[in-house]
């Protein structure tokens, strides 16, 4: 398929990019930083959705694509498929992969120090958490770009945990919950869950 | 010999001579792509194809057309009599290939005219092998 890029090169550059827009171009300012990654992830899917649908025959239905993110565009942007896909018939989606690629190596460090009473280790951890939560507004754009070129407009949103007991104990769940809003069968929605 | 050939997405960008008579063929035929999407029961096994086949010949001209799952369209105008479906297979894939190199260009505009010379290079390319293979 052409030129290819090491896997380093790009979690550096993805490293790099919330870094950038974190703590420099919008300092203090997180929910712009947030804006402005989800555009570029907007983009980007945008046009691999055009890349990756080329050899394919076409979608019959919105269910069609769906499955195209969760298998073929699942595959070749994090290699491999999504784990788990629930719906709840009425336009909202619930996509699973239980070992995101993206964020294997990075790792959240919420043990500071040790002997401290619960209320700052319980802020360290979410303060942590939601740092890494940065790290998930380029691919819910991705997905919002590459679904929104097959012709389905939708709000894309992501949720970490990390489940201690699951067969892979270093690795994180990511929960991406998208909304389709030519699906949803309410006529007032905007994009609300 | 190709005489046409057209992207449209939303908006509609075309490369030839003659521009005018062009823009009218490739409009009408663009309601017949319509046409051929929306009514299941005509298309039949080609439904789910991105290649629509010939969709009317007209005076001088043949009109294919090719349909990608992103919802871009492709216009073909050719004055050729002996066209090969093969060939005009062969060449839209290529074409394909073409537009979404053009399309992956971090500063293209998405809906806006495709400015790229590497675009145009290849398209012209493309489109003077279709004329050698085809004889």
């Amino acid at each position: 398929m052409g030129r290819e890029v090491s896997e380093s090169c790009i979690d550096s550059l993805l490293t790099e990019m919330v870094s950038s827009y974190c703590n420099r171009f919008y300092a203090n300012k997180p929910e712009l930083a947030a804006r402005r990654i989800e555009a570029i992830g907007y983009q980007v899917g945008h046009q691999l959705s055009e890349r990756y649908t080329m050899e394919r025959p076409r979608f019959s239905d919105h269910l069609e694509a769906i499955k195209f993110i969760c298998k073929d565009f699942w595959s070749e942007l994090f290699k491999k498929q999504i784990d788990n896909l629930k719906t709840n018939h009425r336009g909202t989606f619930v996509l699973q992969d239980n070992r995101f690629r993206w964020l294997a190596r990075m790792s959240l460090d919420p043990t500071a120090e040790e002997g401290v009473p619960q209320d700052p280790a319980a802020l360290a951890e979410s303060k942590a958490a939601q740092a890494m939560s940065m790290y998930l507004y380029f691919p819910c754009g991705i997905i919002r770009g590459a679904l929104s070129n097959l012709g389905i407009p939708c709000a894309v949103s992501a949720d970490i945990s990390n489940l201690p007991a699951c067969e892979y104990p270093e690795s994180y769940v990511l929960c991406v919950v998208m909304h389709a809003c030519s699906l949803c069968s309410n006529g007032h929605c905007h994009g609300q869950l | 010999m190709i005489v046409c050939v057209a992207v449209v997405g939303h908006q509609s960008f075309t490369e030839a001579d003659d521009a005018l008579k062009l823009h009218h063929i490739v409009h009408c035929s663009l309601d017949v792509v319509d046409e051929r999407v929306n009514n299941p029961k005509k298309s039949g096994p080609t439904l789910n194809e991105t290649f629509l086949g010939l969709l009317y010949p007209t005076e001088n001209y043949k009109v294919y057309g090719y349909l990608t799952n992103t919802k871009v369209k492709f216009i073909l105008v050719t004055t050729d009599l002996d066209v090969r479906d093969v060939d005009v297979r062969n060449f839209f894939r290529r074409f394909h290939a073409a537009y979404v190199d053009a399309v992956s260009n971090p500063f293209h505009v998405p809906g806006k005219k495709i400015t790229s010379r590497t675009f145009a290079e290849r398209v012209s390319n493309i489109v003077k092998s279709f004329g050698l293979s085809s004889t």
